[in-house]
């Protein structure tokens, strides 16, 4: 029952699971085989029709750790626990009627990072896309290592699209996550990289 | 069979026309992205073969994966087959339109009747609603439903996305008199 009182709170009107499982990749096994998952909670955009000099923090405090907490649990439950999880991403869309900072300000706070970082065991920032769109729009989700961000395998994105969401009015606000890199990783690392400057490669650019 | 992926999406609506959805609307679709197996033999005439060979293994691999994913008993269901832009819509239909594929959803779900269906051919990144309609009796009008599926990257020219769709109920906040009433 507690569900409800969430749904009532945060105005959520409903919550989309995308989880991708690659078998092979051009026509091979990956040596680690990684599952991507993506929950997109479709709410009322708490701000609509309020003016930009409308200070945002008091419903950031009430909303955005609530659904933290729930795409965070479903990502868990998708990919079989925190352990489980090695890289991490978030996204906002606004639905037309509302702000871009509308969207950052129920996923770029504590209220939120903070939550979803600790939910899923992570030290990286968590990176992200955000745009304002009409209903349908397919936004590309960011995601790298939730505790090594510059770990070049784990560099990925998964696809999130909800058919009927956001209305002008709505938010909809994505988690996303891997438990492992890209199929087939082989682009080497920092610790690998030659050190390149334009300088070294002065014959191929001039 | 040569699976690329296997895709999971759940829709779980909390409100419908401004009320509250209680207990939430679930439905679940489960797709298996699969080489085309006719993928460059020209012409087939003869498509059995490759229909013995696929379908009721594909069959198999997704009924009980979406009905894992909906987390409840289905009361409604339909099924795809969205063929990539080399293929013919037929190896598609193919695949779905045999009981070698259907009867491992229908005995999954305790179900009786035809799987409602889509057949389409497309890029990789098409949308495609699939139907669905009550297990045991299609005339059932509150379960008469869609969704709306796309895989970003599939199928791709040589590629066909079969999927599985369920529903643990009927269309949210549904109320139209029944088909009986009219007859």
């Amino acid at each position: 029952m507690q569900e409800q009182n969430w749904d009532g709170e945060i105005g959520l009107r409903k919550v989309v699971i995308y989880r991708e499982e690659i078998i092979t990749e051009a026509g091979a096994r990956p040596d680690r085989q990684a599952v991507q998952a993506s929950v997109a909670a479709v709410l009322r955009n708490p701000w609509v029709g309020s003016d930009p000099s409308r200070d945002l923090a008091p419903e950031v405090a009430a909303v955005a750790p609530v659904l933290a907490r729930i795409v965070s649990e479903r990502l868990l439950a998708l990919l079989g626990g925190v352990d489980a999880i090695e890289a991490f991403g978030k996204a906002a869309i606004v639905g037309t009627a509302g702000e871009i900072e509308h969207g950052g300000a129920l996923i770029h706070t504590p209220y939120f990072g903070n939550l979803m970082r600790e939910f899923l065991d992570g030290t990286s920032i968590i990176c992200f896309a955000d745009t304002r769109a009409e209903a349908g729009e397919s936004l590309v989700v960011p995601l790298w290592h939730k505790t090594h961000a510059a770990t070049r395998s784990h560099y990925q994105t998964v696809s999130t699209r909800v058919s009927d969401g956001p209305r002008p009015d709505e938010i909809v606000v994505v988690a996303a996550a891997s438990t492992g890199p890209r199929p087939h990783p082989r682009i080497g690392d920092r610790t690998t990289d030659p050190a390149i400057t334009s300088k070294k490669l002065e014959s191929l650019l001039s | 069979m040569k699976i690329r992926k296997i895709v999971t999406i759940v829709e779980e609506i909390r409100s419908e026309g401004g009320r509250e959805v209680y207990p939430p609307a679930r439905v679940a679709i489960v797709a298996a992205v699969i080489e085309n197996p006719w993928a460059g033999s020209g012409f087939v005439e003869d498509l059995n073969p490759g229909i013995d060979a696929t379908a009721s293994d594909l069959g198999a691999l997704l009924a009980p994966q979406v009905l894992d994913a909906l987390e409840a008993p289905a009361e409604a269901y339909g099924k795809a087959a969205i063929v990539g832009l080399d293929g013919e819509i037929e190896h598609g239909s193919g695949l779905i339109h045999t009981l070698k594929f259907g009867d491992h959803f229908r005995k999954a779900a305790n179900a009786t009747t035809l799987l409602p269906a889509v057949e389409k051919r497309g890029p990789a990144g098409v949308l495609f609603d699939i139907p669905l309609k009550h297990i045991t009796d299609a005339t059932i009008r509150s379960h008469h439903q869609t969704v709306e599926v796309r895989v970003a990257d599939a199928p791709h020219a040589n590629e066909i996305v079969v999927a599985l769709a369920a529903a643990a109920q009927g269309r949210p906040q549904q109320r139209l008199a029944p088909l009986s009433t009219e007859q």
